[in-house]
């Protein structure tokens, strides 16, 4: 059974698209820079007001999610507050907005589960760029939101840390979760191939601006995912596919910008 | 965007096991500082020392350090007390000014129409030179530190209402949008991203505004002699040809400079969450 989590509506960067993100599913968004997958995450999210059509997150309007609490967002950069430890920065969600605050995440538990039980006294100025990711992922995760928006959250990391990152991130996505929401789902917007392919059940393809989903793809690779996969001819063909996707005749061979 | 402490409410129960090692307990590698100018100090008092005795310099001119010293420590009592007012009056104007000034650019930070408002007029006070309001204030405000109390506190307004402006506005965007994310309110926006966003900011215009208070209420003072403070010493003793009492005034009120900024350093270590500070407006 498909569970209906959203509706995709038509904005000024990306052109008319309808897509339904299942829950329970980890959905990766590639595409070359500029083709709009901000845009459409922001949208979800309900930063950016949508020019018409509409988003539906768990039947609810983005507002509506963000008021229950049902967003967990990270972004490319962490995004700390420079002033609050590691502690009180994962604990920030809970804080704000307290009626909503339904969740019983153990924040102890959720800084432990990052690894970084050793610097909770810590300020984000004192942890390494991977270190403070994880910060902003327990910091989404504490909410316990059903739907997790992360946007090329490992794209500012060195190669080393960024790998490690895709499977802590699998295990950290699947953790403890409120049984009366829908099962947990993920949108992960990223510009690289064997990272969509590492992480999602499903990748999405988008064409160059203005932006459109050309390619939907279904990844075989069983779970749990562990590094040895990316060796396998599974995702070796997963990623010829998407590779394949985002060259399409409707895609340039060559990005038209790198803006 | 990034480093250390943090000023407000929050630090209570923030990491105060991680703090910068102050420089109140090791007081070695101050001297460092503390001694060049003292000694650099000392060298022109020798100096203007030697010149008044040898050129036998007119007391009414150029009393000799050693005079003023004297009369310093002498009437000590007297400078101490009247310098006391100067502080009371510093102080006084210093919390009104920073406290209005503070509140407004909250206000402007969140208003656009707001700011339209309020930046012209403020500018327009900005460049008038304040003191010039000094008569019309005691004329309004009686004979009494209220006047007094206004003039430090219009002329500290402005460096602090700009700097805070600043300050509720250098907030990162993605920080912003986490907010948004879980519909947090404006209230709580402010409390928790803006204020201590400002923080840093704040410590950079107090530095200013320490200084220019105590010019405030130092001119306000010129201006009622008969209630007291430095001010109203350096005015009758400048009437009565007591060239030494005026330097011994003087010296008073760069003591009160001095502490006052020192003050602002060392309230900045502690309260505020990053050492390197943003370029403050003048």
């Amino acid at each position: 059974m498909t569970y209906q989590t959203k509706e995709g509506g038509q904005l000024e960067a990306v052109s008319p698209t309808s897509l339904t993100i299942r829950a329970g599913e980890f959905t990766a968004l590639v595409g070359p820079s500029g083709c709009g997958k901000t845009s459409l995450m922001r949208l979800i999210a309900g930063l950016t007001p949508s020019s018409g059509g509409e988003v539906l997150v768990f039947g609810q309007t983005p507002r509506e999610a963000q008021r229950h609490k049902r967003l967990g967002l990270v972004f490319q950069e962490p995004a700390l507050l420079a002033w609050r430890s590691v502690e009180d920065n994962v604990r920030l969600g809970l804080q704000l907005n307290p009626r909503e605050t339904h969740s019983s995440t153990n924040v102890d538990e959720l800084i432990d589960l990052v690894g970084l039980s050793a610097f909770k006294r810590y300020r984000p100025a004192e942890l390494s760029g991977g270190m403070q990711q994880r910060v902003a992922l327990a910091r989404a995760l504490a909410i316990d939101p059903p739907l997790l928006l992360m946007d090329e959250p490992f794209a500012a990391l060195d190669e080393i840390t960024r790998e490690q990152m895709r499977y802590e991130l699998q295990r950290l996505w699947s953790i403890s979760h409120d049984p009366t929401e829908p099962p947990r789902s993920a949108v992960f917007v990223t510009h690289s191939v064997a990272e969509a392919v590492a992480i999602a059940d499903r990748v999405l393809v988008m064409s160059p601006r203005p932006g459109r989903i050309i390619a939907d793809i279904p990844i075989s690779t069983p779970r749990p995912r562990r590094p040895e996969h990316e060796h396998s001819d599974r995702f070796v063909n997963d990623t010829a596919i998407v590779r394949a996707a985002l060259r399409s005749p409707t895609t340039p061979a060559v990005p038209l910008d790198a803006a | 965007m990034i480093s250390k402490p943090i000023s407000d409410l929050d630090q209570l129960n923030a990491a105060p096991a991680r703090r910068i090692p102050l420089a109140l307990v090791d007081l070695r590698p101050l001297l460092g500082w503390i001694l060049p100018p003292l000694i650099a100090l000392l060298l022109v008092a020798v100096a203007v020392e030697i010149w008044a005795r040898v050129a036998d310099v007119s007391i009414w001119v150029m009393p000799r350090p050693t005079t003023v010293l004297e009369n310093f420590f002498t009437d000590f009592s007297r400078y101490f007390s009247e310098g006391l007012k100067t502080l009371g009056v510093s102080l006084g104007g210093l919390a009104l000014g920073t406290a209005a000034a503070t509140l407004l650019a909250a206000g402007v930070a969140h208003s656009q129409i707001l700011e339209r408002a309020v930046l012209p007029i403020a500018i327009m006070v900005k460049v008038t030179p304040v003191i010039a309001f000094i008569p019309l204030f005691i004329i309004w405000f009686g004979y009494n530190p209220a006047p007094k109390i206004a003039i430090a506190a219009l002329i500290t307004y402005f460096p602090v209402l700009i700097n805070a402006i600043a300050g509720f506005r250098d907030v990162d965007p993605r920080m912003h949008d986490f907010f948004r994310s879980v519909d947090a309110s404006t209230w709580e926006i402010f409390r928790h991203l803006r204020l201590p966003a400002a923080v840093p900011y704040l410590f950079a215009s107090l530095k200013i505004s320490v200084t220019l208070s105590l010019i405030g209420a130092v001119v306000a003072e010129f201006f009622s002699a008969g209630q007291g403070g430095l001010g109203a010493v350096i005015s009758i003793e400048y009437d009565n040809l007591r060239v030494e009492r005026v330097f011994a005034a003087v010296l008073m009120l760069t003591l009160i400079g001095v502490t006052l900024s020192t003050a602002v350093v060392v309230a900045e270590r502690l309260f505020s969450w990053r050492l390197d500070q943003p370029v403050s407006a003048s």
